[in-house]
């Protein structure tokens, strides 16, 4: 097979998203053989699994399973990786798709060697993203600690054009007046990695998400116990960076829900439960409040289980939190009836975390872009035209789901090269 | 525990507007954002399990499904589309006819199919009443209702008077003993329910002072309607719907006294009231409020179902209806007969006896027995938290 054109191979896989299931769908069909465009919107690689402090099965930092997935794509020449890329149209059908990419200006180049000097000089500041807005970075900036690429990038939005951090760069890496640059590839299938968002929890009027620093979400407490994270590893009530003498969990905040999402998030109750580690091993003793509706700890997670439950001073009350105070101190008080005993609770915390589900990142672009959807805007497969879906985009489910599906997605995308 | 699920109970819910009862998944969310439910054993999560279960025992004696007034918030904020609120509708419902004496005249008052008999029988009553007193022709001269049912010169009681009082107070008469039946087993079986013995009995004046007349006080400020979120706007038609039967009760009263007590020595009492008359005046505005408050809960309704895409029950359906008939009914008649139609006047004023009668007769079977049990069961609410109903427990 010739390379036709250079830009696009035949053949060639297109695929949407570079996080954990974009990366393993690219890496798995490029490592066989086939060519990958590997597009990703944000400036770096690793999606959600690079803000979790830890992640399932094996609860490793995310630095384990990406740095991995980062050498076997800087390896491999057949994947060529486009970040801060997204799709303008589709056209076209299985075998023959053509693809208008879009990718917006970095205002860095690639002789970037992340060395900092230009944060140093520059005066503008944006909320972090990365960390949920609970931090701080300059308007040019490193996406998070071991970003890949590793190049730094300017926030348009925040930056003022004012240029001393081009005076500061030592190797003409800035360019401010970089353009956004549109370009065409012919693939011969797609591969929808686009995975999740966190569900807008001020989506939930009575859980008072914006009314209080005390309530945050189960992404926010994955960046507040992770090391690179704005506390540095330390789990504080943002605001006040108190030391929180209790903590208190509210399950299915927004999932199993009609009025929000009515599909299980998979997800959220492990989290919830490694996050309780997170908080032993950090306060052994503090109360820790875990309301929910069921407990859904699937397959080998039972064993995770187990142990949590039989801490005395981890209180599992089934019943869904329905209405949060905040109350003057700084804490919350959440409340809710205990379905076993038929009485209301009142409990205090001084930090409550809502457990937030998985929203499908591509729900409002995907029928634009010609993408099948099902009711609650997971993509559906379609093995005949070619457009598949992998990890979060398919449904809802952990890392280990997404990474085996993933797999099973890139041997359909050869499938559909090879017609 | 032994759970035998009573299959006809749980499929009469489903037919009354809870047919939405088995989505529940116990999250509880709605014992939470109920504005009028207590911190001590709140609703209406646990009545949606017993409903599931088919506990009707349990349901009927549990004075939170009276004390419910369907605000919506729950149902609102139900994650499964369940509905608490129109499924506590539905037990309402089913409690009413359950504690319905006599239960055959309880039971036809529940399904539409039955309207022809609902209607008829109160229509035939007071037709073959007119028929034998004589009085069943059109008027000369200026429309009197006093003369409906003919007039003879016994100066101490006319005679449609008599007429009205052999129709009314019969059927007045068998709504009272039935509420009254019926809310003496409903407080027998909520003290059961609340392990409160009866031997500790508060006086009746006691009963009146700690438990009813606070209850009533409530109800007249509409309270807990006010407290709703999402229904806010059924207290706005409720409250001068509620004052219109109040101003309506007072001027009956009024009549009833004044025309078959006072009347036997002040004949001059016999005849139609002035249109000055402060009871006449009370009168007429009372008909206004009851208009104006009946379409306001009726438009409420229709937006309600309309925006849910939800069917209608009977249940709700026939007592607006009812007193929509009433209020149109007396207005027409005395409009009518202020214009002087004779033939109008007399079928309106038919049409208004017969849609009172039927208000009355059904009184505590349908929708509007509520006035009766609710107010009652914020009573026990108060008895099951007082002295009386904790001394026992503490045995």
């Amino acid at each position: 097979m010739t390379d036709a054109g250079g830009a696009s191979p035949m053949g060639a896989v297109l695929v949407v998203g570079g996080g954990i299931s974009g990366m393993t769908v690219a890496l798995e069909a490029a490592e066989v053989g086939k060519d990958v465009f590997l597009i990703e919107k944000n400036p770096y690689l690793g999606g959600r699994v690079a803000q979790l402090n830890q992640y399932f099965p094996k609860l490793c930092p995310p630095s384990c399973g990406m740095e991995i997935n980062f050498k076997r794509l800087k390896n491999n020449r057949k994947v060529r990786m486009y970040t801060m890329t997204q799709i303008k149209s589709v056209s076209g059908a299985a075998g023959n798709y053509e693809v208008t990419l879009e990718t917006t200006p970095r205002m860095v180049n690639n002789n970037c060697t992340a060395c900092n000097d230009c944060v140093a000089v520059c005066p503008e500041e944006r909320d972090n993203a990365f960390n949920f807005g609970m931090d701080k970075t300059k308007a040019i900036y490193k996406p998070h600690e071991m970003a890949m690429p590793m190049k730094y990038a300017i926030d348009p939005e925040a930056c003022t054009k004012c240029g001393k951090c081009v005076e500061a760069c030592k190797y003409q890496a800035i360019e401010l007046d970089m353009a956004a640059k549109t370009f065409t590839v012919n693939v011969a299938s797609i591969a929808w990695s686009t995975g999740w968002n966190p569900y807008d929890p001020t989506q939930m009027d009575n859980l008072k998400f914006n009314q209080s620093d005390a309530i945050i979400t189960n992404m926010m407490m994955e960046r507040l116990a992770a090391p690179a994270g704005p506390t540095k590893g330390k789990i504080l009530r943002p605001g006040d960076n108190k030391e929180p003498e209790s903590f208190g969990f509210v399950q299915c905040a927004g999932s199993r829900d009609e009025n929000h999402l009515e599909y299980c998030s998979y997800i959220c109750c492990m989290a919830t439960m490694k996050q309780i580690t997170y908080i032993r091993e950090r306060y052994p003793e503090v109360p820790i409040y875990i309301f929910y509706i069921d407990l859904r700890t699937p397959g080998k997670y039972e064993k995770f289980r187990a142990p949590l439950m039989s801490d005395p001073n981890n209180h599992f009350i089934k019943g869904k939190v329905a209405d949060i105070v905040p109350e003057a101190d700084g804490g919350v008080t959440m409340i809710a009836e205990n379905a076993v005993t038929g009485e209301k609770i009142k409990q205090k915390v001084d930090l409550a975390i809502l457990a937030t589900g998985m929203e499908p990142a591509a729900k409002s672009q995907a029928a634009a872009l010609g993408v099948q959807t099902d009711n609650n805007g997971f993509i559906v497969s379609d093995a005949d035209k070619a457009m598949l879906s992998a990890g979060c985009a398919r449904k809802a489910s952990d890392v280990v789901t997404a990474a085996q599906n993933s797999t099973a997605v890139a041997l359909k995308a050869i499938q559909a090269s090879r017609r | 525990m032994q759970i035998n699920p009573d299959l006809k109970f749980i499929r009469y819910l489903k037919g009354a507007g809870g047919d939405t009862l088995k989505k529940c998944f116990q999250c509880a969310t709605c014992s939470v954002v109920c504005p009028l439910s207590g911190d001590d054993k709140p609703f209406p999560r646990k009545e949606m399990i017993w409903a599931q279960w088919g506990l009707k025992d349990k349901l009927v004696a549990d004075p939170d499904i009276f004390l419910c007034h369907q605000c919506g918030d729950c149902t609102a904020y139900c994650p499964r589309g369940a509905k608490p609120g129109d499924v506590l509708g539905a037990i309402r419902a089913y409690a009413y006819t359950e504690y319905g004496f006599p239960a055959g005249l309880a039971r036809l008052a529940t399904a539409a199919k039955n309207l022809p008999l609902l209607i008829g029988i109160p229509a035939a009553i007071i037709l073959i009443m007119w028929y034998i007193s004589g009085g069943m022709h059109l008027p000369t001269g200026e429309i009197d209702f006093g003369h409906f049912f003919g007039h003879w010169d016994f100066k101490y009681l006319t005679k449609t008077t008599m007429f009205i009082d052999l129709i009314m107070l019969p059927a007045a008469g068998l709504a009272v003993f039935s509420a009254y039946k019926g809310v003496t087993s409903m407080w027998k079986k909520m003290c059961e329910g609340a392990n409160a013995s009866p031997e500790w009995r508060p006086s009746c004046g006691k009963f009146m002072n700690d438990f009813l007349w606070p209850s009533v006080k409530e109800i007249l400020s509409h309270d807990r309607f006010n407290e709703c979120g999402v229904n806010k706007d059924r207290a706005r038609g409720h409250k001068p719907l509620m004052y219109a039967f109040i101003g309506l009760l007072i001027v009956t009263t009024y009549g009833f006294i004044s025309k078959d007590f006072i009347g036997i020595f002040v004949p001059s009492l016999h005849g139609p009231l002035h249109l000055y008359d402060p009871f006449k005046i009370l009168a007429n505005i009372s008909a206004i409020a009851l208009i104006y408050g009946i379409f306001i809960l009726w438009g409420n309704r229709s937006n309600e179902e309309s925006e849910s895409g939800k069917q209608g029950t009977f249940y709700d359906w026939f007592l607006i209806y009812e007193i929509a008939a009433v209020g149109v009914t007396g207005i027409l008649a005395e409009l009518t007969r202020l214009a002087g139609l004779p033939f109008l006047a007399y079928l309106f004023y038919f049409c208004h006896l017969v849609s009172v009668m039927m208000l009355f007769l059904y009184m505590p079977y349908t929708k509007f027995a509520h006035m009766v049990y609710r107010t009652f069961a914020m009573a026990f609410e108060r008895y099951r938290d007082s002295g009386f109903a904790n001394s026992v427990k503490a045995d």
